[in-house]
């Protein structure tokens, strides 16, 4: 191949991709974030300000979802990961041909809505059920309380939704270790723990990291959780977000609003990611190369 | 060389960017076409062929449709994807905004809907002689409201009742909206996510009038919702869903709507519907033809269609509420008599004595308790 | 020495000793079965509802078993309507989407470019920002070029979502992925786009299809986007929240069932195809299949 060509190759393996998502991801960003600084109502109309103090007015007013959001959402993750390792770790390892059958088989629940799941966990943890009575036998529960319209009901249903966010990646990640490779390192180490610690772990990192990111991120701005298995002490900043938009029609203030979230969020996972290493997300590959 | 290409490529993002904004103009207000004389009328002709309603869930009967179909040789898609109103004008609003009508050619919308709909010129002017039934059977009281005095845009589809709906079984003693406040309910209690409704109730309750109530009154309502809200005593604020909680009996009582008691009574008869001491409120759900909708013909044909007694009948003994439809009960007496002496889908004059209007705030202030309201139901 | 081994091998076949080095030695597994169970308890419940014979609107208690909604699923037209929508919007978009992102994530990880961190950044953004704003802003833009919202629209919103997903699992598959074998294969005399067809695509297979799933998730769960830019188009998800307002028919019990069991069935499918493919090498030469069996196992391995 000749030196031009394989300069462009890269341009053209991202073109396409990079091109849909400009045309429609950041041009629309683009119309939000000049709403963001408008101001005027539904009827007067509204006008370019400038209004930054949009900014700072929602911010305020909303201080309680925000926290409550990340709150959930990061309970919500470390509960993910502590579920979906172990059994990302069974299938890759000990599952032996039955890899890709037990893959199917915990993804294809959610193939069914997540609406449908949600309400499920409305049903499972309904006020009369087993699950309610289970837990106020073991004393977890109050004889008069509940488990729905909580915060734990909420949270549990984050935790359940965003599941296979967090197995995928860690799968595929442990997938690739060479078995011999901790054949090796059981021997060196002479403890199956130690082996883990020392070789499993930290060949899998890139695929936590991937993992709990796919995990908190939308988990944050999440609001189908709040709504059915929560009630209005539950409402997370997505719940705050779209009743700003389609009640109040407060456009600017949502606008705004989104765009602290997004704030947030990208400030959380620099911090996350300059802690994790970045070489484990970006790659080390490309240097190599 | 490397350089260069990176400062090309910033202008050339840049130009597009300036391009775009060109492109982008402004949100628009009331400038776009809300001053009388710019209202369009909707064409009373032609009749058939496809068009589309869209409208409340578990609104109609299901041989309606087909039977209006044949007579005018029209195909009709109705959809049941409005749940609320304010959910429903938000997803149309952009296209609205844009004269389009998101491919519908009638909507059904709560009266205060209809007015914002409305203001915003949202909405078309009804041709009066394609609806000669209505003009004949609408029912006295709903001739001319305060929100169209002159029934210019809307036609009601049915009316209603908003109480307090009860499950007798685990609390037949509450009668007023300040028994739902009590303590032994705490969280045993839902609120609508309708702020109209909710307000109106407790605006009764607290002696104001809520055809007039002022600003602080509205705020002072709005402070007793809140507070129960935070301190839980309200478990949730919802539309609909208010009804699968009560048939359960995770909440023992809701503020709610008459015909649903009507029809929950089928999931657990100990489901009733009750009138609240401090009156009840009173409310319609319009049909509305909005601007650049298609086949606007055929919808007003639907209209008169509707409004003739005998195929009211039919969706009202299903619908189970109150219609609109002078005649209906008539009809209905010699079909389903049990329909036809129910007080909740027929009522008698003594029956509403206490209930009104919803209210609607001043415009001066409307948007400040909006918000307001809405950031008690979001927590 | 002789009587230290005995000592430990007598201890070694104690009853509770070896019942608790099997628990600990199968402790993953079993960990691995509880998990899945957890996994498909709602599905469980949705599945037993499907059964049930609710008199009125609401399916939350059990009233009577019926094989009623089972004979006669797609009776509610509307329903089935938005769930065939539903899967012929994820089919497509997932080929798109997977494509475009498996491209994307190969010049991200394997090559040095102008512009490579703002890509990185920009893929990474859409899966921080809410949905609700995504879905937004994107119909006031469908709007402003003139283009009504419908199953265009939905088409062009999830592929856009669902790229940033393909990426990043596509990506943590490619990190430490061995170019030797790559190597081995261009030495041999492949050119570029021989390798990437009989080398890198398969070894590249399971990321690419745990990202295809993911993306087919996606798309058939997504709710709040679609909203904003279906217009009339009903999708399956958008059906289920109007009908959560006022009583889930029965019926969607059942389809959510069967859509669960389709994929039950095409998991034991392919569990069927692989052992048929080892039966069939058993049967072969031993030099094809010394070939074979090397090409099998790469998949297996990356050495780091």
């Amino acid at each position: 191949m000749t030196a031009i060509r394989r300069r462009l190759v890269p341009y053209f393996l991202l073109g396409p991709g990079l091109i849909w998502l400009i045309l429609f991801f950041v041009v629309p960003m683009y119309f939000m974030a000049r709403l963001s600084l408008e101001e005027g109502t539904l009827t007067e109309g509204f006008r370019f300000t400038w209004q930054f103090s949009n900014f700072t007015d929602s911010l305020a007013e909303s201080d309680t979802q925000f926290v409550r959001s990340f709150v959930y959402a990061g309970v919500a993750t470390v509960l993910a990961l502590l579920i979906a390792y172990p059994l990302a770790y069974a299938i890759a390892f000990r599952a032996g041909r039955w890899k890709n059958a037990l893959l199917l088989a915990v993804i294809a629940p959610f193939f069914t809505t997540y609406l449908i799941r949600t309400l499920a966990w409305q049903t499972i943890l309904n006020d009369t059920g087993v699950v309610v009575d289970t837990f106020k036998t073991l004393g977890l529960v109050s004889e008069g309380g509940r488990l729905l319209d909580t915060p734990g009901s909420v949270i549990a249903g984050l935790t359940y939704n965003f599941l296979p966010f967090m197995i995928l990646p860690i799968y595929a990640s442990l997938e690739r270790i060479d078995q011999s490779l901790i054949e090796a390192a059981k021997d060196l180490y002479s403890s199956a723990r130690t082996a883990f610690w020392k070789v499993t772990l930290p060949i899998s990192a890139p695929g936590i990291v991937a993992g709990t990111l796919l995990t908190f991120i939308p988990a944050v701005g999440d609001y189908i959780n709040a709504d059915f298995l929560g009630s209005q002490n539950q409402a997370m900043i997505g719940n705050v977000i779209q009743s700003q938009y389609l009640v109040t029609n407060d456009y600017p203030s949502a606008a705004a609003l989104s765009f602290v979230l997004m704030a947030l969020i990208l400030a959380t996972v620099v911090i996350y990611i300059r802690f994790a290493g970045s070489e484990a997300l970006m790659g080390e590959e490309a240097r190599r190369a | 060389m490397r350089k260069t290409w990176k400062i090309v490529l910033a202008l050339l993002a840049l130009a597009a960017a300036l391009g775009i904004a060109a492109c982008g103009g402004g949100d628009g207000g009331l400038e776009e076409g809300a001053s009388e004389e710019d209202v369009e009328t909707a064409a009373a002709k032609p009749i058939g062929g496809e068009w589309t309603i869209s409208n409340w869930p578990l609104y109609i009967d299901n041989k309606t449709i087909d039977e209006f179909d044949k007579e005018v040789g029209a195909t009709t898609k109705y959809i049941e994807d409005i749940n609320d109103n304010f959910e429903f004008f938000g997803k149309l609003r952009p296209q609205l905004q844009n004269g389009e009508s998101g491919g519908r050619s009638m909507f059904v919308v709560t009266d205060y809907m209809a007015k914002i709909m409305r203001d915003l010129g949202y909405l078309q002017n009804i041709d009066k002689s394609a609806i000669p039934n209505v003009e004949e059977n609408l029912r006295v009281e709903l001739e001319a409201p305060d929100f169209d005095p002159e029934r210019e845009y809307s036609v009601p589809w049915q009316s209603g009742f908003t109480g307090i709906v009860i499950n007798t079984d685990l609390a037949p003693e509450i009668d007023s909206i300040e028994d739902l406040l009590k303590p032994k309910y705490e969280g045993k209690v839902t609120f609508l996510g309708d702020m109209y409704d909710d307000v109106s109730l407790v605006l009764k309750m607290q002696g104001a009038d809520p055809a007039n109530a002022s600003e602080e009154e509205w705020n002072k309502a709005i402070d007793t919702i809140e507070e129960a809200a935070d301190s839980g005593q309200i478990r949730d604020f919802t539309g609909n869903a208010y009804a699968g909680p009560l048939v359960k009996g995770d909440i023992v009582a809701a503020v709610g709507w008459s015909g649903d008691a009507i029809q929950l009574q089928a999931d657990n008869p100990n489901v009733k519907w009750i009138r609240p001491a401090e009156g009840c409120n009173l409310w319609s759900d319009n049909m509305v033809i909005p601007v650049g909708a298609p086949n606007p013909g055929t919808a007003q044909a639907f209209m008169n269609y509707v409004y003739d007694p005998k195929n009211q009948a039919q969706i009202a003994e299903y619908v189970n509420y109150v219609t609109p439809v002078e005649g209906t009960k008539e009809v209905l007496e010699k079909q389903d008599p049990k329909v036809a002496n129910n007080q909740l889908i027929f009522p008698d004059e003594q029956f509403t004595a206490d209930c009104t209007p919803q209210a609607i705030p001043d415009p001066s202030f409307e948007d400040a308790v909006t918000e307001r309201y809405q950031s008690v139901v979001t927590g | 020495m002789n009587g230290m081994a005995v000592e430990s091998a007598r201890i070694e076949r104690s009853a509770p000793a070896r019942a608790w080095k099997w628990l600990r030695e199968n402790a993953i597994t079993i960990y691995g079965g509880f998990a899945i169970a957890y996994m498909l308890i709602p599905i469980a419940v949705i599945a037993v509802f499907s059964f049930n014979d609710p008199a009125g609107r609401y399916n939350f208690t059990w009233e009577g078993f019926t094989l009623d909604h089972w004979s006669d699923p797609f009776a509610i037209t509307d329903l089935t309507d938005a769930m065939v929508l539903s899967i012929e919007l994820a089919a497509l978009t997932t080929l798109v989407s997977t494509a475009l992102g498996t491209l994307l994530a190969m010049a991200l990880v394997r090559y040095q470019f102008l512009g490579r961190r703002a890509s990185n950044f920009l893929i990474v953004i859409p899966m921080a920002t809410p949905e609700v704003v995504i879905g937004a802003a994107l119909l006031s833009m469908f709007l402003l070029y003139g283009v009504s919202p419908g199953f265009n629209t939905l088409f062009i919103a999830h592929v856009m979502f669902q790229i940033s997903f393909v990426v990043v699992v596509v990506r943590s598959r490619l990190i430490g992925f061995d170019r030797s074998l790559e190597e081995a294969a261009r030495d041999l005399g492949a050119d570029a786009f021989t390798t990437f067809r009989t080398v890198t695509l398969p070894l590249l297979a399971p990321g690419i299809i745990a990202a295809a799933l993911l993306a087919f998730a996606l798309s058939i769960d997504d709710f709040v986007i679609s909203n904003f830019n279906s217009g009339t188009t009903v999708t399956f998800p958008l059906y289920i929240f109007g009908a959560s307002q006022r009583g889930i028919p029965v019926e969607v019990n059942v389809l959510a069932t069967m859509l669960f069991a389709v994929t039950v069935l095409a998991m034991l499918f392919t569990i069927w195809q692989q052992r048929r493919a080892e039966r069939l090498a058993a049967t072969r030469p031993e030099q094809e299949q010394e070939i074979e069996t090397t090409l099998a196992l790469a998949p297996g391995q990356g050495r780091a």
